[in-house]
């Protein structure tokens, strides 16, 4: 892995070994005895072939089946984007974040609600290519409303191709989507063999809370483990609704669930890349609906990433999580208080770090630009300090002397734009310089600073053959769908 | 670019081997070192004040750039310089008011007023108002600067303002009062004549004040 790209933070251990162990004998019970629906022929053929129990659709899992093929899972690689600058790596102490995912509306600047479009989706695209805080592109940032949905994929595919050099997440709605998008990725990255070599692209399978996997979703892991992609299996349990109420027994459950999701892609293809993905979080018990703004989103993370240690594999959870509908004081302290569990828990992906509102329904753009800070002061706060003589220098203390200023010392200018992180939102004007400048709320700001980065940003330049032969297949594709 | 320009420019980007070897060589052209200072270094000084208003200047370089003017007026200017040609503004008068023992903002403001062009008499801190009228009498200033951080002694400013009122100088010198718990309105309470709410701020404020002050 290349040096310092995304590696060198802090991070925190939480739960004891006894516990885990106590944690994973709990999920090996489950797997053992009550199994895993894949509601897949395709999926349940393969494990029979591969001498697991299949009773139905349920599938059961030997602790020493789970073991081997957590064996052949890699602990760490590398993600490849067509700009090579922009790979990055994923597992041991790197951080890799990534934007939202999923949203099916956008909540406007002024907090009216509309469906996603195309054109938002393009525009994610464009923001998170300008972002100094996204290493790598997600996949339906938001649900573009517009274009069929049957042939979605291949539009959204197409904008991360283009309009974003780098690393991105791609199609697990189905099999049949996730081949469409190994062409896709073939012809970008040249011949198939290519991107087996190392991976370029990742899908997230999630599991059906609780102890099953949709075909869709075990189709799509089937194919991208067939091409060596990366699958970031994860489990969202809603406690107390797909899950327990009690939080140990939620994090066995999504133990066993994600431990199953895992062990298919090895199945499929050993040494598969693969990401220990956890997003379980508490229902309110007043709506019923998730609450992915709850203090108990904490713990868990802080569990999925210990877990994931355990058995030497990459983590995932979510980032700037919120409940709230506007990016207002309820959004920015849910988001920062999630992504700061995730970075110092030692997660090494974390989806939804730009951009969420409202439990995951709404991405809203001045929301992303304020989550870009708070990323960026998290991993600011995460770094650990280099003590060394050179870094305490007596010597200066000494100069300066009782009632000094350390103002004028030659060093402070030095440092003077480096050593401290420089806010670009988060401004720290006087009142009455802020009262004078119209008393900007954040979100205001921050939507000025969208309609600035819009503007500035311009696809990334891409090889026309290339750019032109992915056109063609999204074509030929579209109308083989329909 | 004009010799002038490249030293100011120079000045604004805190390079002090440009600035010293441009000023050596103006005055190896015949240029006047007083036209040096104003055109030159006052100039680069100015364009520092665009970047201060703007926010793409930090402190410690208006401080460095400050301090790397001084360094070329004392090393070739001065002997070819008279006094008020190396502060146009004149002298300032600064004190931390009675009561407050607090410094480290106003020795800021003082260091930011220097490189503006300021002659600066520091009083210090916890400083009796009649020590403050007698400075006044004494320098002369144009600028009298009062700085409180407390809420407790911020009443000590209005206290000072009328010690320089009832010992008959108030009219000869402007006031000017900073501190964090301090506001505009509470300088026209106390009949100051400005307030300034930062360092970058305190030079606009104090320049527009003696300007004003030369108009009256």
């Amino acid at each position: 892995m290349a040096e310092n790209r995304n590696r060198n933070f802090y991070r925190l251990p939480y739960i004891s070994n006894t516990d885990i162990r106590q944690i994973h004998d709990a999920s090996m019970d489950l797997l053992e005895n009550m199994g895993v629906a894949f509601h897949s022929a395709d999926a349940c053929e393969l494990f029979k072939r591969n001498g697991f129990k299949v009773e139905g659709q349920t599938v059961f899992f030997k602790e020493a089946a789970v073991s081997a093929a957590l064996e052949n899972a890699p602990s760490h690689f590398a993600l490849r984007a067509r700009n090579a600058d922009h790979s990055v790596d994923i597992g041991q102490d790197a951080l890799t974040v990534a934007p939202g995912y999923g949203a099916p509306y956008l909540i406007t600047g002024d907090g009216e609600r509309r469906k996603g479009t195309l054109d938002d989706y393009q525009n994610f695209c464009k923001l998170i290519q300008g972002s100094a805080s996204i290493d790598i592109n997600g996949y339906l940032m938001i649900e573009p409303t517009d274009v069929p949905a049957r042939t979605a994929h291949l539009d959204m595919m197409l904008a991360n191709i283009v309009l974003c050099d780098k690393p991105f997440m791609s199609s697990a709605a189905s099999g049949a989507c996730a081949e469409d998008c190994i062409k896709m990725l073939t012809i970008l990255f040249g011949e198939l063999g290519e991107i087996g070599k190392s991976p370029v692209s990742m899908a997230l399978i999630n599991a059906r809370s609780p102890m099953q996997y949709a075909k869709e979703m075990a189709e799509a892991l089937m194919v991208y483990a067939k091409y060596r992609q990366v699958c970031l299996v994860s489990s969202l349990i809603m406690a107390a609704s797909s899950g327990p109420v009690n939080l140990p027994g939620v994090i066995a459950l999504q133990n066993a669930e994600v431990l199953a999701g895992i062990t298919l892609a090895q199945t499929v293809n050993p040494g598969t890349p693969v990401i220990y993905g956890g997003a379980s979080a508490p229902i309110d018990m007043r709506t019923g609906g998730v609450a992915i703004g709850a203090p108990e989103v904490s713990q868990i993370i802080a569990a999925t990433a210990q877990l994931a240690r355990y058995y030497r594999l990459p983590s995932r959870s979510g980032g700037c999580l919120t409940d709230a509908n506007f990016p207002d004081a309820q959004a920015g302290a849910e988001s920062a208080i999630s992504l700061h569990s995730a970075v110092m828990a030692g997660i090494n992906f974390i989806l939804h770090a730009c951009g969420i509102l409202g439990s995951y329904l709404a991405m809203s753009y001045e929301k992303f630009v304020i989550d870009e800070e708070i990323i960026k002061i998290v991993k600011k706060s995460a770094r650990p300090l280099d003590i060394t003589p050179e870094t305490i220098d007596l010597q200066t203390i000494k100069d300066v002397g009782i009632g000094g200023h350390y103002i004028t010392q030659p060093k402070t200018r030095q440092n003077c734009w480096t050593e401290f992180y420089m806010p670009t939102l988060m401004r720290r004007r006087s009142y009455t310089k802020w009262y004078g400048m119209g008393k900007n709320r954040i979100d205001e700001t921050a939507r000025k600073e969208v309609r600035r980065r819009l503007k500035e940003v311009d696809s990334m330049p891409i090889d026309t053959a290339i750019a032109s032969e992915l056109r063609q297949y999204v074509n030929q594709a579209k109308a083989n769908h329909t | 670019m004009t010799i002038y320009q490249t030293i100011a420019q120079a000045l604004a980007e805190g390079d002090q081997v440009k600035v010293e070897q441009s000023v050596t060589q103006a005055l190896a052209d015949g240029c006047q070192a007083k036209a040096i200072l104003d055109e030159g270094l006052m100039g680069g000084m100015e364009i520092i004040g665009g970047l201060m208003e703007r926010e793409e200047i930090l402190i410690p370089e208006v401080i460095g750039a400050a301090e790397i003017m001084a360094d070329v007026i004392e090393k070739k200017l001065k002997s070819n310089l008279m006094d008020e040609d190396m502060n146009p503004y004149g002298k300032a008068v600064f004190a931390t008011v009675r009561g407050d023992i607090h410094d480290i903002g106003k020795n800021l403001v003082i260091m930011m007023l220097e490189s503006a062009g300021f002659e600066l008499i520091d009083l210090g801190v916890d400083v009796a108002e009649d020590r403050i009228v007698d400075a006044v009498k004494e320098h002369k200033p144009k600028l009298l600067c009062l700085s409180a951080l407390l809420t407790t002694t911020m009443p000590m400013i209005e206290t000072t303002i009328q010690a320089t009122a009832e010992s008959g100088i108030r009219d000869r010198v402007k006031i000017l009062i900073g501190g964090a718990p301090l506001d505009e309105a509470f300088a026209r309470e106390v009949g100051a004549d400005g307030y300034a709410l930062d360092a970058s701020h305190a030079i606009k404020v104090a320049k527009d004040l003696v300007m004003a002050s030369e108009a009256d």
